[in-house]
């Protein structure tokens, strides 16, 4: 069991949990609307810091996002008493698009969110190096599951999870693109709802393997699943598999309430109705809370579970602004009204772009000392493949390639894989890792299942998404070159290449993106094992997966068997 | 007609990145999406930005463009109606 020792929540609507819960409870909301922001021609509601609080926050030397994430960190580490900088203590960054607002110009350099975890990290005083989870909309609770398996796994004894995002031209010009925001205060799960508003903030939990001594009760995180829906790139499947799995493997009898994502989109919402009624719990209360904030991204999965306990220990289940009538086919519970519960477990559910879905649950439990943890599964890696600028090996074997840069992974695809049209849509991470898959599949010599719950994809950077980042910014120029490209903005976030993995092979096992500041074998390995602690899992397609531009490429990849 | 259903071949293919396709694999009255091409919800949005892009069509909510984006003759003659540029 590993605990929640302390937690913070910082957004537009207070700098602590305690402050934001009392402002939710007094029914306020930090959406508004706003004309005219960053020169972008529509309307945008959404939840955003005031200039004073900004101000208040800024540190020197450190970026807006930075600043955020690091003042969440701070506040909630100022509550517990943790070994800073030891070696067994792990700084967890949740993020979608970090310090994107960076992009052309001179800061540039900085712009991996690797490189503002270590900012950040360091700024806190911890020595170990930093993990970014970037997993599109559900990072925040994909970070908290990967750092409390690191944690059952012995890996280290406390994490710092901390999740963020700002609001920026370039986040608002891609979510308006996809036709997935609403100009008027989102509405999750309601007939009229029109779509999702975006909201900054940042949010933290310090995790334990210990309790603190004198401690009575503390939340633990009970069980973590991560499915993959393997349906499409961006929009949920409409029959729930992933949403359904992932709930069905942390949800047991007995708990008081659910609290969905709730976007407020067509699509998302619907699907989780029919993941939460398919799955027996159509009698348990459900809520969504983006009414108060927005859509956080980064911040999202770990503010949302960090609010709905400690509403929980208060004794309620938050409403959820904006619903009025159910517009959903799954016949779920919505909770519209403040409502009263001596619950004590509760589940966290989550989806996103990618195809990826998460659920969490947590349960209020006595402080007990600490239990042996579960060893991670020994694994053998089976098949590799490398390509690289210089080369392509697979197995060990040099494979003949023509063409020069990246051109080669078309020659590639040509020559290997082809029909797959979808291969010309994607970016060059995507097509990076979509050719290293295939050639590694090859490599199995397996038949491609119509589905596969038993394997899961795991890839590691460390430059993110910046090829496909550069892309997009090239859509949203001033006056007449301002045409947003939706395909373009899918591709700026890392995790879509595991996406397209699964997708092509009907993998619904957990997907998931980690940047890290080096290429390091060690973390990754760590990683690895941490992650088939989710013993439904049989094996991965895992590795090191970096573009950065035409000459500078490396796709270093493996099937990994679990020896569980 | 003719015309501007030839330059929309040509501009989907583009902004669509259908390699390996060239007009003439595109009939004009064949549907789009589904059995047809296999475009999906994302392409229907890139359409939409070419549209306002290249003929000064603003489309807010891409529900109304169900039957706009059936086929390629679809689409021309809402843009033979509709286009500003």
């Amino acid at each position: 069991m590993i605990y929640i020792i302390a937690d913070n929540i910082t957004s537009p609507l207070g700098a602590t949990t305690g402050e934001n819960l009392e402002a939710i409870l007094q029914g306020r909301s930090a959406l508004r609307r706003h004309e005219g922001l960053w020169g972008i021609p529509t309307a945008v509601c959404a939840s955003l810091f005031s200039r004073e609080q900004t101000a208040r926050m800024t540190r020197e030397g450190m970026t807006r996002f930075e600043a955020l994430a690091l003042s969440s960190a701070r506040e909630a580490m100022s509550r517990c008493k943790i070994d800073v900088a030891s070696e067994r203590t792990l700084f967890v960054l949740s993020t979608t698009k970090g310090n994107i607002e960076l992009l052309g110009t001179d800061g540039e350099t900085r712009i991996s969110p690797a490189e503002a975890a270590e900012h950040i990290a360091r700024a806190l005083g911890l020595t170990t190096q930093p993990l970014t989870v970037c997993n599109a909309c559900i990072s925040g609770v994909s970070a908290m599951i990967t750092a409390e398996r690191l944690l059952e796994a012995g890996n280290y004894d406390t994490a710092v999870v901390t999740g963020a995002d700002v609001a920026c031209r370039f986040t608002v010009s891609g979510f308006q693109a996809l036709k997935a925001v609403s100009e008027d205060a989102c509405r999750p799960f309601d007939l009229e709802r029109l779509g999702l508003n975006l909201g900054e903030a940042a949010a933290t939990v310090v995790l334990s393997r210990k309790a603190p001594e004198g401690a009575q009760a503390l939340w633990a995180l009970e069980a973590g699943a991560v499915n993959n829906d393997a349906h499409h790139i961006t929009s949920p499947s409409p029959r729930a598999e992933g949403a359904s799995a992932a709930l069905r493997a942390v949800a047991s009898e007995g708990i008081a309430l659910i609290n969905a994502h709730g976007t407020a989109t067509m699509f998302n919402d619907q699907m989780e109705s029919v993941a939460i009624a398919g799955c027996g719990f159509g009698d348990v209360p459900v809520n969504a809370l983006k009414g108060y904030t927005g859509h956080t991204l980064g911040a999202a999965g770990i503010l949302e579970t960090v609010l709905t306990a400690a509403a929980l220990e208060r004794g309620f289940i938050l409403p959820t602004k904006g619903y009025g009538e159910r517009g959903v086919s799954g016949r779920i519970d919505v909770v519209s009204a403040l409502r009263k519960t001596d619950g004590r477990r509760f589940v966290k559910m989550i989806s996103g772009f990618g195809g990826g879905n998460a659920a969490l649950s947590l349960v209020r439990t006595e402080a007990e000392d600490a239990p042996e943890g579960k060893k991670a599964p020994d694994f053998v890696r089976t098949h590799n493949v490398e390509i690289t600028p210089e080369r392509v090996l697979v197995d060990g074997r040099e494979v003949a390639c023509e063409g020069e840069g990246l051109s080669k992974l078309t020659a590639l695809y040509k020559q290997h894989i082809a029909s797959y049209p979808k291969y010309y849509k994607m970016d060059p991470l995507a097509r990076l890792g979509f050719v290293a898959s295939e050639l590694l599949l090859q490599a199995e010599g397996k038949e491609r299942k119509e589905e596969d719950t038993t394997r899961g994809v795991v890839l590691c950077n460390s430059s993110s998404s910046i090829m496909a980042d550069r892309a997009y910014e090239t859509t949203i120029g001033e006056g007449d070159n301002y045409y947003p490209s939706p395909s373009a903005f899918i591709y700026t976030l890392p995790n879509i290449v595991t996406g397209e993995i699964a997708l092509r092979n009907g993998y619904r096992g957990e997907t998931g993106f980690c940047i890290m500041p080096r290429k390091d074998e060690a973390l990754i390995d760590r990683i690895v094992g941490a992650t088939l602690l989710d013993r439904r899992l049989d094996s991965l397609v895992a590795g090191w997966i970096d573009c950065t531009d035409d000459t500078h490429y490396e796709a270093n990849i493996y099937i990994i068997e679990s020896n569980k | 007609m003719e015309e501007l259903e030839l330059e929309l071949k040509q501009e989907i293919i583009k902004v669509l990145n259908l390699e390996d396709m060239t007009p003439d694999d595109i009939e004009t009255d064949a549907p789009l999406f589904g059995e047809g091409l296999g475009l999906d919800s994302i392409d229907v949005l890139e359409i939409i930005v070419l549209l306002e892009k290249k003929y000064g069509i603003k489309l807010a909510n891409p529900a109304e463009g169900k039957g706009i984006f059936r086929s390629i003759a679809t689409i021309a003659d809402y843009v033979s109606k509709n286009r500003k540029k």
